[in-house]
């Protein structure tokens, strides 16, 4: 993909500390990643201070970017949800969200639909529909919005032990229909 | 002790709970402390990310808050006008960066010798006033040979400690908070080799080089002005 190609490139001036190639990656990805860290930090200060604790990291760790490895996208929108879940750790995300409705449109089937944007994700959205309910649901949102076990236990109103075994098998049955 | 699996199954689903987010802070910790050196850790993690990615698509966009490139901006090096109370560190860092391109037709220099053995990784070490220095090469064994350089013609270069100060050699990894003491650089020494390095030099892990009382700095960091400073850069194939 001509994108994902530019993305490399932009990332390989980085590495040679071209200050200008990351105001590009910044200019073309901030909203996408204000995003990610925000479904999971839903606090904009928090998640700002994510953004930029990534793109130094980003800044940083360029050089260590191996194209033959996996998309530069990907790489970078990790890096912001490590940095973001590690934040959630910090402030303790056990503690009861005030928002009571939160992850409930990612239980509507129709949410996944947005997978449905590129092959490769329709491909993960096949997987994600052949799950059990309680599975797929467990693993959305952990994943898009950050929340621990107990907190998927909570919303699912199931036993901790269970919804972890659940996510676990979950994710076995993801990688076993991806490969 | 890594404390990690040993069962290929246990740690594909690790990696998988380390990727998902579900991990807590002591076991997330303990996995991104293992992938330097966890080869298939750290390519079952990749293979993870690459799996889960798509989901990202599923967190609405939204712009962030106005003023935030300029924050990120300022904490990689400031621009030239806005200087003052920057640390001597950052100064020199930035001071890198643009010393970067006369670094490159340095190491374009080098990286043209006959290289069958040649190294990894390489960088050239800049003065506060951009003069690059030393030349720090990483070979295949992860050893580390320090050269300095001789003066450009007409201008004065000393390597060389004042008296009663000595060299210590720092290595910073990308991510880590605080460097780690390479060692002393002994005096009027032309080139030092540290054949097993106390970190593993990796791309991107800044070298630098501070100002010490005998005998180096007395605790865990140094103490003195950074006085040259270099990044790491992959070397690329032998020709």
């Amino acid at each position: 993909m001509e994108a994902e190609a530019d993305l490399t490139d932009l990332l390989g001036r980085v590495a040679q500390g071209d200050r200008a190639a990351l105001r590009v990656i910044y200019g073309r990805q901030s909203t996408r990643l204000f995003g990610i860290a925000m479904a999971i930090l839903r606090d904009r200060t928090a998640a700002a201070d994510v953004i930029q604790d990534a793109f130094l990291k980003i800044w940083q760790r360029a050089g260590q970017f191996d194209p033959s490895r996996g998309e530069g996208q990907v790489w970078i929108s990790s890096i912001v949800r490590h940095a973001a879940l590690d934040a959630a750790r910090a402030r303790g995300r056990e503690i009861p969200t005030d928002d009571p409705g939160l992850g409930d449109t990612l239980m509507e089937p129709e949410a996944l639909n947005l997978l449905e944007a590129s092959e490769e994700s329709a491909r993960l959205h096949a997987c994600l529909e052949a799950l059990p309910k309680a599975n797929r649901q467990g693993i959305v949102m952990a994943f898009v919005h950050g929340l621990s076990h107990p907190e998927i236990a909570a919303k699912l109103d199931q036993p901790l032990g269970t919804v972890k075994s659940w996510i676990r098998r979950g994710l076995m049955s993801l990688r076993e229909c991806l490969s | 002790m890594s404390g990690l699996p040993t069962d290929p199954a246990e740690l594909t689903a690790l990696a998988g709970e380390y990727v998902l987010g579900t991990l807590d802070a002591r076991q997330s910790r303990m996995v991104e402390a293992a992938l330097a050196d966890h080869a298939e850790l750290a390519a079952m993690v990749a293979a993870w990310e690459d799996r889960l990615a798509p989901l990202n698509l599923l967190a609405p966009p939204e712009a962030p808050p106005p003023g935030l490139w300029e924050r990120i901006e300022a904490q990689i090096g400031p621009r030239p006008a806005a200087a003052p109370s920057r640390s001597r560190f950052l100064r020199l860092w930035q001071g890198w960066a643009v010393g970067a391109s006369l670094a490159a037709a340095v190491l374009a220099g080098i990286a043209f010798l006959p290289a069958a053995q040649g190294p990894r990784m390489m960088t050239v070490l800049v003065s506060a006033g951009n003069q690059t220095a030393w030349t720090a090469e990483v070979d295949r064994r992860g050893g580390i040979q320090l050269a300095a350089l001789n003066a450009p013609a007409g201008q004065k270069l000393d390597t060389a400690p004042p008296d009663g100060r000595v060299l210590q050699l720092w290595a910073l990894p990308p991510g880590a908070k605080a460097p780690t003491s390479l060692g002393l650089v002994p005096r009027g020494a032309g080139v030092v080799k540290i054949e097993t390095p106390a970190v593993k030099p990796v791309a991107g892990m800044l070298i630098e080089i501070s100002l010490e009382p005998p005998g180096g700095a007395p605790g865990a960091l140094p103490t003195g002005p950074v006085l040259f400073i270099g990044r790491l850069t992959e070397a690329g194939p032998p020709t």
